[in-house]
């Protein structure tokens, strides 16, 4: 499948009437219908075991609905065989509460797998790879393993490992989930940091709606299996109401 | 900065010395297999063909019917050559059972005539022709071209070597069922690593290749010392007999030949290819099941 340019209305990633089921009497998702249009940074949000996850994996193509249909970069994904998937999936970026480092490669080396993926030499992105840890403020922890890194110092190298071939969208799932009030504000700067500097369309999954307040951005709430979109006003106004 | 990367597939020393251990035993046994079923069926080859256009006639009576037999089978036509066997020469045959002593003179040893068909000749015909010319002269004489013999002795061979095929043939698919079993607990362990990968676009058949390479050395190291210990334990095994005088038929064949060396260095080839395409088979078709 051919890399598809995407026309500046094609939203980044859509999803039409999208269900999930396990059995008959099992729907994780129902009915969701959903769009980021490019350059966007949209929170999703809902109780635990609304599916935010689920939705999150629909998209990064984890996983392949048993109803409606899920678009890419205006690239239909319903019928794509498997081989047609990765060229899809180089184009995102995808960032885990549970950071999902590979534990016997150092933080250098975890940021630059997708490069390795992609057969790139090592000497065409070594300088990127210490500009980008550098970045988020890792640096000096080129050569460790996740294992002496901390939360926070984790979840960066995840960040950079999403980021590192400059995806057209990037997927959080919790990803202040497990670290303090702090790391989190400061991982949120990157995400925005990111959607600002390189027009990056974001979505984070989260339950933290502190953070939502925060940053003022679109929410889409995730409940009974479908999606509605709050406006970032309207979030404000929803001090006391629980994710 | 390291200025090597680590691999992909972290090592995984317990399970990967277990399963080297099975393969290294596998290619163990396949390779001295191999080395006894071609011993066995160059020495019976080499006895049969020693044996081949031999024929030996038992006479009864004294010396003077000994030469008369030797005079009638040497006119037959086809034989190419015929001598009376010597008391000495008898002796000399039955040494090995005897002993060194000597057989005693009181001992009453068969007179025999050794004889050769000429290369075309009928070997069934000759003996008929042979026979018939010695019983018309008033001999009593027992003609025996071996024949039955090397033709038992070629059927147990043959059967013997269809049992090492056998036997190799099933060890071979041991070995890859062995790998592919470790192949699909390695991809099940390394779920996490695989999913990461998927996610960072790699193809099935990039995933499939870092498999590959891992059990292609894996399969090549050992074979490698599988087919070293084969050929130690055949070496050893030849040295006790011939350190041991064996007076055993298939001796003067067993030894390393260039075959022999075919079959050992073939050995690690064959389990890396074998390992390497049991572990894509079963990499591809469990990375299939996944979205």
């Amino acid at each position: 499948m051919r890399e598809q340019a995407l026309a500046a209305d094609d939203p980044v990633l859509r999803l039409d009437r999208v269900g999930l089921s396990y059995g008959p009497e099992n729907d994780v998702l129902a009915d969701v219908s959903l769009s980021l249009t490019p350059g966007s940074l949209t929170f999703l949000t809902g109780p635990s075991g609304a599916g935010k996850s689920t939705l999150l994996k629909l998209a990064y193509l984890g996983l392949r609905p048993t109803a409606g249909r899920v678009s890419l970069f205006g690239v239909d994904t319903t019928h794509l065989r498997r081989r047609d998937l990765a060229p899809l999936r180089r184009r995102i970026g995808v960032v885990f509460q549970e950071f999902r480092l590979l534990e016997h490669l150092s933080a250098y080396e975890n940021v630059a797998l997708p490069l390795r993926v992609l057969g790139a030499q090592e000497r065409t992105y070594r300088e990127d790879v210490i500009e980008l840890l550098t970045w988020v403020g890792l640096g000096d922890r080129l050569e460790a393993r996740p294992a002496t890194l901390s939360g926070g110092e984790k979840q960066r190298v995840a960040i950079a490992r999403a980021v590192v071939v400059k995806p057209d969208l990037i997927l959080a799932d919790e990803p202040t989930g497990n670290v303090d009030e702090e790391m989190g504000d400061r991982l949120f700067r990157l995400f925005r940091e990111l959607n600002k500097r390189l027009s990056t369309t974001i979505l984070i999954a989260t339950h933290d709606l502190a953070l939502v307040r925060k940053a003022k951005a679109d929410v889409l709430r995730l409940a009974d299996g479908m999606v509605m979109r709050v406006p970032a006003s309207a979030m404000a106004a929803r001090k006391d109401e629980p994710a | 900065m390291s200025a090597s990367l680590s691999p992909l597939l972290p090592k995984e020393d317990a399970r990967e010395a277990a399963l080297f251990f099975v393969v290294c035993a596998l290619c163990f046994l396949a390779a001295l297999s191999g080395l006894v079923s071609r011993s066995a069926y160059a020495a019976a080859d080499a006895w049969t063909n020693d044996v081949t256009g031999q024929i030996t006639i038992r006479v009864r009576g004294d010396d003077a019917a000994l030469e008369r037999a030797v005079e009638i089978t040497q006119r037959t036509p086809g034989i190419a050559t015929a001598r009376p066997i010597t008391r000495g020469e008898a002796e000399e045959l039955l040494r090995p059972w005897l002993g060194a002593g000597g057989v005693p003179a009181s001992l009453p040893l068969p007179r025999l005539v050794a004889a050769e068909a000429a290369p075309d000749a009928d070997a069934r015909d000759l003996v008929q022709r042979l026979t018939g010319g010695l019983t018309s002269a008033g001999l009593e004489t027992v003609v025996d071209d071996h024949l039955v013999w090397s033709a038992d002795v070629r059927k147990s061979i043959d059967l013997a070597g269809l049992v090492a095929l056998f036997a190799v043939g099933l060890l071979g698919a041991t070995g890859l069922a062995v790998i592919a079993f470790a192949t699909h607990a390695t991809l099940l362990a390394r779920r996490d690593i695989v999913e990461i990968l998927h996610l960072s676009g790699a193809q099935d058949s990039y995933i499939a290749g870092l498999f590959e390479r891992r059990f292609l050395m894996l399969g090549v190291q050992a074979g490698a010392l599988g087919a070293l210990l084969a050929f130690g334990a055949a070496a050893f095994v030849l040295y006790l007999l011939r350190q041991s005088d064996a007076q055993i038929w298939l001796l003067p064949q067993l030894s390393l030949s260039l075959a022999d060396g075919l079959i050992l260095g073939l050995a690690p080839l064959v389990a890396g290819i074998a390992s390497m395409i049991a572990a894509r088979v079963t990499v591809v078709r469990s990375l299939s099941d996944m979205v």
